[in-house]
């Protein structure tokens, strides 16, 4: 009866004013809401896309940058499939806060969860200050997968979701033919489920 | 078209038929109530299809959800949420998993109304009772999306305010779902509170205006709740609900919440949440929220001081309404850290100071100065409301607590380690001194003392003593208002008033008491102790007027508490050696403290003679007191403590004639003609400047008086002396005429004697025995009738049987003084 057959939870970090709501309602909406205002606490939107045979539903926490909602948007850390870094790559400031926010991603997300990094507002390329190099090095460094987008110009937005939605998909049939395999070994090596999944941080 | 749909629906099951029946062609129609009412009866009849029928509901509404077709969504949110009532609980396990699927698929839709909707028959799920238990439900993504809703930011006010109200309401049904069932998820894991609590939070204190909302749209939609009314129900509910091992999971995202939207200061808004929690929380459990708030002070040392300001005034908050739950098992810890952060604050504002005088930031440090001040002001406060909480021997520990945590001036550090004191080093060390005791008298006001030796333990006195006699005037009188509190147990410091020479000492309504026993004791003990730091606190010389007053009031005190005879004679022998300490010249002291002390004597020796009510005493104050009105008005108190005088005003040099001064000799004699051991006060009261040596003086007048003491309560008669009695208009009368009596007694009693002599030596054996026969007739029937009369039970014969008049005699203490009971003659009734 459902309508889908797995179901992510896909939640967005980054400064105040770098984008999120942006990618967020490109991506769900297909529009570019102008002017738009700061979120309050955490928004939500939905998305079902198709990868492969396979109907993947998208769950999409979109929270505030604000300092003061840290406590509340901390919390949907945990329950998160995959965490989306966006910076700005008009902003040198919010790419100097990208290490605070993989601090965050340590202290509250579960480690099974996946990583990118976005460098948002590629259309303003005069105003530019976090080049292309800066954005793919930092996310060499901590492992993760590195996107530049455009909310405003669609560029990117979909791929990045699309992207998420495929790695997800695949791990979870990888983890399905393990369970299996699983259940025909004898159950003695429980961890190797746990140490696959570290593996899969891109 | 119908016909078609007839046919076909011929081949579905019955239940697909009767649910289809129920939606109508046009969806404006609404539901039709006839065919649910069908369905209603069918599901109810035959439960085992009602989870096929939810699972075909939630189908179709799915479908209807991502067709746009909301008229038939609500439609079949109506039909679920009418099978959810009606249906029994047993049978809804199944059926609930279909409705929670399709609760959540209208919360994923964008669509406003299609999230309230949900979100209602959520509510409406919540409020049933199941009684079978579900072990596989998740609320996940409820608490998430509800939490998500509360901080809804849609554009038009009245969506945003439903959508809100939803959110809370969700949240309260999700709380309600899970709370009571050990089964469900629990709540209270910290990922679940921190959305949660915060959600709440956040709408109640972003209460929207009712500016922003035209008046036009409130008329459009009734808004009946106020997001954060709701919010704060919700509050309320959660935190009675808690238990002990969950109070920290709901007060630590409150702190979290407060810190991050920066709503400590102004600390309204904290004192509500507080106010919230302290009221709706189990009682026992009230003192870990107060416990956490400590810790969340210590957290925030390094923070500015005016939130650790708030913090601490929410403390006060809760204290107040927990009342005696709210200390839990440390009670010296509470005090601990707050006396710590008393200290920290001083100490920053000392280092502040110092970098004041080197920087030119002159502004800024001024200010932060200020809110330091306030920040310890709003700490002694709070320990104050603490204390006033405690039961009364836990006042006296904290108080003593308090005391040991005060710098003491160095002359007084003992040799012995009993107390590590603090030595006084400088600004630093004065202005925690000062807070310390400014703590202490908070702490002290809230204290009844009920007998002087409890408050007053010798390791309690001894500091406190010590340093009344600080370098420092403001401390000295801080000291002062300390006993004031302590000692005052009759309410009478407020009466008192050193600018008082009334001749009527009853209009001030005084209330004076007898004084017990064990006070007469603790002021035999440590009287030479106290009297010797009065006199030295009268002896400094940087005093000011206000610290005179406040000895004024110390003495006035102790002469109301403990106006017995003995220590009434000691303070005005201690009183008449001030006056010899204003009286000399050898300029220690200035003319103007000189007159002070002069004015303060005045006014303490009139009150004494009025308590003691004795004519020739009052007579020859009165008398002073107008010789000096007419001759040296600067001796007195009306002059000093006036508010027009300067300096100026002052003579240069006090010479002061014998007639200005209150005399010894008259003062004695007055006393003495009215009974009083006036054997003391010729003794003149000498004051040993060093400490060490006074001490040894005390511990000797302390064993003597002691023996004294013993003494007299070994005497035979053991009548005990009333203090309180000499003061009786009846018994100044009887003391007036007691001294006649007395030898009209001693001189009947020598011709008995002498009788009883002369029979013995004259008469002989016979005539004795006869005599004597009939005496013991006469005294046996004299003893029954004494004893019928007195209706005491007979006791041994030889018990010696007073005579009525002589236990009479005996009565008044007075009298007493001079005839000793053990001197006194039996009559001859009692020979044999």
């Amino acid at each position: 009866m459902e309508d889908y057959k797995y179901l992510f939870k896909v939640v967005l970090i980054g400064n105040a004013g770098v984008g999120k709501t942006c990618l967020v309602r490109r991506f769900t909406q297909g529009l570019f809401p102008p002017g738009q205002g700061a979120t309050i606490g955490v928004d939500f939107m939905i998305k079902t896309v198709q990868i492969g045979d396979d109907k993947v539903k998208l769950q999409i926490w979109d929270t505030a940058g604000q300092e003061r909602f840290r406590s509340i948007t901390q919390s949907y850390y945990r329950s998160a499939d995959a965490l989306v870094v966006v910076y700005d790559v008009t902003s040198f400031e919010s790419f100097r806060c990208l290490p605070d926010w993989i601090k965050e991603i340590e202290q509250y997300a579960s480690n099974k969860a996946i990583t990118v990094l976005v460098g948002n507002k590629t259309d303003l390329i005069e105003d530019r200050e976090v080049s292309l190099d800066n954005g793919t090095n930092f996310a060499s460094t901590h492992e993760m997968r590195f996107l530049e987008t455009s909310a405003k110009e669609a560029d990117n937005v979909d791929k990045l979701f699309l992207d998420i939605a495929e790695e997800l998909t695949k791990r979870v049939q990888v983890h399905e033919v393990e369970d299996s395999k699983d259940e025909i070994a004898i159950c003695s090596q429980n961890h190797t489920v746990s140490a696959t999944y570290n593996c899969c941080r891109w | 078209m119908p016909g078609c749909c007839s046919c076909v629906s011929a081949f579905k099951p019955r239940w697909k038929r009767l649910v289809d029946n129920i939606f109508p062609d046009d969806p404006q129609d609404g539901l039709i109530k006839n065919n649910m009412e069908k369905l209603t009866f069918y599901a109810l009849s035959s439960p085992e299809k009602l989870d096929r029928i939810g699972d075909y509901l939630a189908k179709k509404l799915s479908r209807d959800v991502s067709r746009h077709k909301f008229g038939y969504v609500f439609i079949s949110m109506e039909a679920l949420d009418q099978l959810l009532l009606a249906c029994h609980s047993q049978s809804l396990n199944l059926f609930v998993e279909s409705f929670l699927k399709m609760v959540q698929k209208l919360l994923e839709s964008n669509e406003p109304e299609l999230q309230v909707s949900g979100t209602s028959s959520f509510v409406k799920f919540a409020n049933i009772e199941e009684d079978t238990a579900s072990y596989h439900r998740r609320y996940d993504f409820f608490v998430s999306k509800f939490s998500s809703m509360c901080h809804s930011s849609n554009a038009g006010t009245n969506t945003k305010i439903k959508i809100r109200l939803a959110g809370l309401r969700g949240l309260q049904g999700v709380v309600r779902k899970t709370v009571s069932d050990d089964l469900q998820v629990n709540i209270w894991e910290q990922q679940h509170m921190d959305k949660i609590i915060p959600s709440l939070l956040f709408n109640m204190h972003n209460e929207p205006s009712s500016t922003t909302s035209s008046q036009q749209d409130q008329q459009n939609i009734q808004i009946d709740e106020h997001p954060s009314t709701v919010a704060e129900t919700c509050l309320r509910d959660l935190t009675c609900r808690a238990a002990f091992g969950n109070i920290k999971s709901v007060v630590n995202p409150v702190l979290n919440h407060l810190d991050n939207h920066n709503l400590w200061v102004p600390s309204k808004f904290a004192v509500r949440c507080f106010k919230i929690i302290m009221y709706s929380i189990q009682a026992q459990y009230s003192y870990v929220a107060v416990h956490m708030l400590l810790n969340h002070l210590d957290d925030n040392t390094k923070n500015s001081p005016q939130m650790k300001q708030s913090i601490v005034e929410v403390l006060g908050e809760c204290v107040t309404i927990a009342a005696d739950g709210s200390i839990g098992p440390s009670v010296l810890e509470v005090f601990n850290t707050l006396l710590r952060h008393l200290r920290l604050s001083v100490d920053t504002r000392v280092s502040e100071r110092s970098a004041l005088k080197a920087s030119i930031k002159k502004r800024i440090s001024h200010f932060d100065e200020q809110q330091q001040t306030m920040f310890e002001e709003a700490i002694i406060n709070t320990m104050g409301t603490f204390a006033a909480i405690l039961p009364d021997y836990q006042k006296i520990e904290i108080m003593m607590f308090i005391m040991g945590k005060i710098p003491l001036p160095t002359r007084y550090e003992h040799s012995d380690a009993t107390y590590p004191m603090p030595s006084v080093n400088g600004e630093g060390d004065l202005l925690l001194q000062n807070m310390l005791l400014k703590s202490l008298f908070e702490v002290g006001t809230k204290y009844t003392t009920v007998s002087m030796s409890t408050t007053f333990s010798i390791s309690f006195l001894e500091p406190l003593l010590a340093i009344s006699v600080a370098p420092d005037p403001g401390v000295r009188l801080l000291v002062q208002r300390i006993f004031h509190t302590l000692i005052d147990r009759h309410d009478n410091y407020h009466k008192l008033n050193v600018n008082n020479l009334s001749k009527d000492i009853s209009e001030l309504e005084l209330r004076v008491e007898k004084c017990s026993r064990q006070d007469i004791l603790f002021m035999k003990r440590y009287g030479a102790q106290i009297y010797w730091h009065m006199y030295e606190n009268m002896n400094q010389s940087d005093n000011r007027l206000d610290n005179y007053e406040a000895l004024y009031c110390t003495l006035a005190l102790l002469c109301i508490e403990f106006g017995g005879d003995e220590i009434l004679m000691e303070l005005v022998r201690l009183t008449l050696a001030l006056q010899e300490l204003a009286c000399k010249t050898d300029g220690k002291l200035s003319p103007i403290h000189q007159c002070v002390i002069h004015a303060v004597v005045s006014s303490y020796l009139n009150l004494i003679s009025q308590l003691t009510a004795i004519p020739a005493f009052c007579q020859h104050i009165h008398q002073v007191i107008e010789e000096r009105k007419q001759h040296a008005a600067y001796l007195l108190p009306e002059f000093i403590f006036s508010d027009t005088i300067v300096d100026s005003s002052y003579p240069t040099t006090v010479h002061v004639e014998d007639n200005l001064l209150f005399q010894q000799s008259v003062i004695s004699e007055a006393l003495h003609s009215t009974g009083h051991d006036v054997s003391r006060l010729a003794v003149p009261y000498v004051h040993r400047p060093s400490g060490l040596e006074y001490r040894q003086q005390t511990e000797l007048d302390a064993t003597s008086l002691n023996l004294e003491v013993e003494s007299v309560n070994s005497s035979p008669g053991g009548v005990r002396k009333h203090p309180e009695e000499q003061i009786t208009f009846e018994s100044l009368k009887r003391a007036l005429q007691s001294p006649d009596n007395e030898e009209d007694l001693e001189e009947q009693e020598k011709e008995k004697r002498q009788e009883i002599l002369e029979t013995f030596k004259s008469s002989t054996l016979d005539e004795i025995a006869a005599i004597s026969e009939h005496r013991s007739q006469k005294m046996q029937i004299r003893l029954n009738e004494i004893l019928d009369k007195l209706s005491r039970p007979r006791s041994r014969s030889s018990t010696p049987p007073r005579s009525p008049q002589l236990s009479l005699s005996s009565l008044p203490s007075p009298p007493l003084k001079s005839v000793p009971l053990y001197e006194m003659k039996f009559p001859e009734l009692l020979v044999f």
